[in-house]
């Protein structure tokens, strides 16, 4: 994965409910005139996602507390921003927004690179579901990863409805896209041939390159970036490409002509994390606690179909709006949750053994 | 610093003194930006938790993945390398005989797209090559084909992006040695009697060689760092080496096996200058002294130089078809297929900036054609602060890298002309290494170096990162330049009564002046377009422009990009204009 790579924009927030207002009862500590000229760096995602969270979550934060929130972007996974600014004490950024995988990384160690955030029982955080939750992460948006395809190129003839339909190239004629990285191509693979949700992990890797074998000399394109997925979905240059949801949205809000399959989607969770040994750490807990509010994850969703991860939130948002969102229930429940820690276990061996199928 | 090598006469310091004192700035900064930083990384493949371990290197030759994909590096970047130098040195033979006001155009032209980010550049292939694209659209609408044709992902895709990208690289290293070629020597040799052909092929070419050696090796050093041309432009077969470092450094945080391909990397890369001394030697870089070479070699060069007169025959029987062209005697004169094959070079190169410009008012977003029009997107570019903050960043820390590479460069370019020491080649090599060492590995490695000192996210630390990178054009260009310069001048002015330091300032840098401009410009522009250092030791605070583009485009591929690059090619063009000016004005005084 090239820096380049990766689901910049397949993230979305999603976030349950706090109870309005519970967020700005912070504690004296960090009323204004005591956290004057107190500022957090937190790294997100950049582009629509600094946008939506300078509106709805660092400006407020600073009007509500007088600690200034400074948004800054980096590369999808940061891991190794995080791990060299914890080494070496030089705390660029105080938090970020990062993936399972990226945390179980960061943590699984005899060195943590995150610090427990210890919010479990706060009442704003309580609410939010299990799955949103870690001991180093608190959910903050969920993506996915979905079929996409282009609705010009199936018109008077069957759409794909499932990953067997991807991977059936007679049935389904058309130029095909594949990520050139085993992380949600391995699940396509086993869930096309036959294997349930509830038994995709661990991932049976031989059954899925034979699958893959399959379908090989049918893809036109393997792609690397979501800009690129994106690119390809406009100008048409492929009619099936599995993708981050939100970069066919986007595609579509552009003015293509895409379709989603929401069915069999393969979601993952981002998280507010805590870089370890920050001297900033209590006031990153604060803004953990305030962003978790369901009334401003909801706000989220003028910006983008943000995956909020409190339930409370769909209450708030148009029904309309909330189809689009990963974490709206009927898609979440479709979905297979990815496996951070069998990842985190076995992608040095996958990884290599896709490179190595890719060269031949 | 005194330029004047050990030949001076009343040297006041000994000569080692001296040479240490050129050097030692280079050597200063590589030791501590380079290999102190780069060495603490690498060193990480020989441990693991117990202690010293090969466990690292085990992984790497289980497995044929990584000599594989090694292989395609190797393979794809000498492609482009002979690919780049044989397209770039026409380009820049007839710039270096152009007259000075055409020449400021046609060197504008060639770094038109330099200018731009290469991420910007990459997309506009794929805009221009894609199936719904440029050429496709056009070759459908002409009936010359009935459904679009697969120009793009695959290795000839890659070699169009990675060629396009080294053309100015190639161009400037050359021009900086062909403008200093003597052209009263092929005009000497056509007044005996030599045909246009053999003029250039046994008296032009030979002496150009330096700088096409010099561009070959740079071109071929910077194309093994390519990664993102090759993986927007290619298929599943085009995997470079740097793409599995960058993977394990960040994906799998395993900084032991990144060492250990890095490693293996470098190796390579260090046998490849073994065998390119013992071909070709370095002498044809760093200019040994005559006795030396002709020692070395006798018999290849007899032949090398019979081989030229061949092609300089035949080259004459070829110019004998082109009606008119033959009657020509003077050798100075440029044959019209060669203008036409320079200018058609020069549009192509230029395509894909100029594609930005109808981009950036159409509503169509990236693709083609064009739709409506809009200044939308330059609306947004003007109420972000964020673009013109990253300009002016990009443009004080570029200028900053330049001027320090310059200072840094120069001197060790000339005592590696110049000075009669040991291990010149090992030098020249220690030199190159931070264009052939993984950017990431510097980037990681810097990082740590720069928290030590407070330097994360000040421009100085970037300069300095930035600086590291750059240096080696500048020392590379410089050497190629000085290869043919005549130290007898600088011994003619001293005899006459200069100061070392006044025949320096009124000799020597009058006459390297084209040369030097090209290797500050290329510093400049180096630096400019520079990402992973910015990106991994700035921490996203403060960005620079190339880091700027970087968000706009992983990020949503927004035509905003276009609108920018468009306002660079405008800001640049000006800036070029103005010089230009300014220089007939100082001239016409």
């Amino acid at each position: 994965m090239s820096i380049l790579n990766q689901g910049w924009s397949r993230r979305r927030l999603l976030k349950t409910t706090a109870i309005a207002g519970a967020a700005l009862a912070a504690p004296a500590i960090w009323t204004p005139s005591r956290a004057e000229g107190k500022r957090i760096v937190v790294r997100d995602d950049g582009g629509i996602y600094t946008k939506a969270y300078g509106a709805v979550f660092y400006g407020p934060f600073q009007e509500a507390t007088g600690i200034e929130v400074v948004g800054v972007q980096a590369n999808a996974e940061p891991t190794a921003q995080i791990r060299s600014m914890v080494d070496a004490g030089a705390y660029t950024w105080d938090m970020a927004k990062i993936s399972q995988p990226a945390i179980l990384m960061l943590t699984s160690g005899d060195k943590k690179y995150l610090e427990p955030h210890g919010l479990e029982s706060d009442p704003v955080i309580a609410t939010m579901p299990k799955q949103y939750m870690s001991e180093y992460g608190v959910g903050n948006n969920v993506y996915t990863t979905v079929l996409a395809y282009r609705s010009d190129a199936f018109e008077g003839r069957e759409a794909p409805k499932s990953w067997a339909d991807f991977f059936n190239v007679e049935g389904f004629e058309g130029r095909r896209a594949l990520r050139k990285h085993p992380f949600d191509t391995i699940e396509q693979a086993l869930l096309a041939d036959g294997v349930a949700t509830k038994d995709v992990y661990p991932c049976d890797i031989d059954r899925a390159f034979k699958k893959l074998d399959t379908i090989k000399q049918n893809i036109d394109v393997f792609w690397t970036s979501g800009a690129q997925v994106e690119q390809m979905l406009t100008s048409g240059e492929v009619d099936l490409i599995p993708t981050w949801v939100s970069r066919a949205q986007s595609a579509r809000a552009g003015g293509a002509p895409v379709e989603i399959v929401w069915d069999q989607n393969i979601w993952g969770l981002d998280s507010w994390s805590i870089l370890a040994g920050t001297p900033n750490a209590d006031a990153c807990r604060e803004f953990i606690k305030f962003a978790s509010d369901a009334k401003r994850q909801a706000a989220l969703m003028e910006y983008f179909a943000a995956g909020v991860t409190q339930p409370a939130a769909f209450d708030l948002i148009d029904p309309k709006v909330a189809q689009d969102s990963p974490t709206f229930p009927k898609n979440i429940e479709s979905g297979v949750q990815i496996d951070a820690k069998y990842w985190l276990d076995n992608q040095a061996a996958v990884i290599e053994r896709y490179n190595s199928w890719l060269l031949t | 610093m005194s330029a004047v090598s050990n030949r001076t006469r009343s040297a006041p310091m000994p000569g080692w003194l001296k040479n240490w004192l050129m050097i030692a700035p280079l050597l200063l900064l590589l030791v501590g930006f380079l290999v102190y930083p780069v060495g603490k990384l690498l060193s990480l493949s020989f441990v693991d938790a117990e202690g010293f371990s090969l466990a690292a290197y085990k992984q790497l030759f289980a497995s044929d993945l990584y000599l594989r994909v090694l292989w395609i590096t190797l393979k794809i970047s000498l492609i482009t390398t002979l690919l780049s130098v044989a397209l770039a040195y026409p380009v820049a033979y007839l710039i270096s005989t152009a007259s000075p006001r055409m020449k400021g155009r046609l060197i504008f032209l060639v770094l038109l797209s330099f200018w731009t980010s290469f991420l910007v550049r990459a997309f506009a292939w794929v805009v221009i090559l894609g199936r719904n694209g440029v050429v496709n659209q056009f070759l459908l609408s002409i009936g010359v084909i009935d459904r679009p044709a697969n120009l793009i992902y695959s290795l000839g895709a890659v070699l169009v992006g990675m060629v396009h990208a080294m053309l100015p690289l190639a161009v400037m290293t050359m021009l900086a040695v062909m403008e200093n070629i003597d052209r009263n020597l092929p005009r000497a040799a056509s007044t005996l009697g030599a045909r246009p052909g053999a003029a250039f092929w046994t008296i032009y070419f030979p002496l150009s060689m330096p700088g096409v050696a010099a561009a070959a090796i740079m071109v071929f050093v910077t194309a093994i760092g390519f990664f993102i041309v090759p993986a927007l432009l290619g298929s599943r077969f085009e995997t470079m080496i740097t793409q599995l470092i960058i993977d394990q450094v960040q994906q799998t945080l395993n900084w032991g096996l990144a060492g250990a391909i890095s490693v293996l990397l470098l190796v390579v890369v260090l046998i490849v200058f073994i065998l390119y001394d013992r071909v070709f030697g370095f002498a044809t870089l760093t200019g040994e002294s005559p006795a030396g070479t002709t020692n070395r070699d006798t018999a290849a060069r007899r032949a090398g130089a019979k081989i030229l007169t061949m092609v300089g025959d035949a080259s004459d029987g070829l110019i004998g078809l082109f009606p008119g062209s033959g009657k020509s005697t003077d050798a100075g004169k440029t044959p019209w297929p060669l203008t036409v094959f320079v200018w058609t070079i020069l549009v192509l190169i230029s395509v894909p900036a100029f594609l930005m410009v109808p981009i950036s008012f159409s509503q169509a977003g990236l693709n083609w054609p064009p739709s409506g029009f809009t200044t939308e997107w330059y609306a947004q570019m003007w109420n972000t602060p964020v673009w013109t903050q990253a300009l002016w960043r990009s443009l004080t820390v570029a200028l900053g890298t330049g001027i320090l590479s310059m200072l840094i460069g120069v001197p060790a370019a000339f005592l590696l002309a110049r000075a009669n020491i040991r291990g010149k080649a090992a030098l020249l090599a220690f030199v190159l290494s931070p264009i052939v060492a993984p950017r990431i590995i510097i980037a990681v490695g810097l990082f740590y170096v720069f928290a030590e000192l407070n330097l994360v996210g000040t421009s100085l630390g970037l300069i300095i990162g930035h600086t590291v990178v750059c240096v080696p054009y500048v020392v590379m260009t410089m050497v190629a330049v000085l290869r043919n310069y005549d130290t007898r001048l600088d011994l003619a002015a001293q005899s006459l009564g200069a100061s070392p330091a006044k025949s320096l300032y009124y000799v020597t840098f009058p006459i390297l002046a084209a040369g030097m401009f090209s290797a500050f410009l290329f510093a400049f522009a180096t630096s400019f377009d520079e990402l992973t250092i910015a990106l991994f030791s700035s921490g996203g605070l403060s960005a620079t422009l190339p880091k700027q583009f970087w968000d706009e485009v992983t990020l949503q591929v927004s035509p905003v990009i276009a609108a920018v690059s468009t306002c660079l090619l405008v800001f640049i063009s000006v800036l070029i204009f103005t010089a230009d000016r300014m220089r007939q004005r100082s001239l016409a005084r």
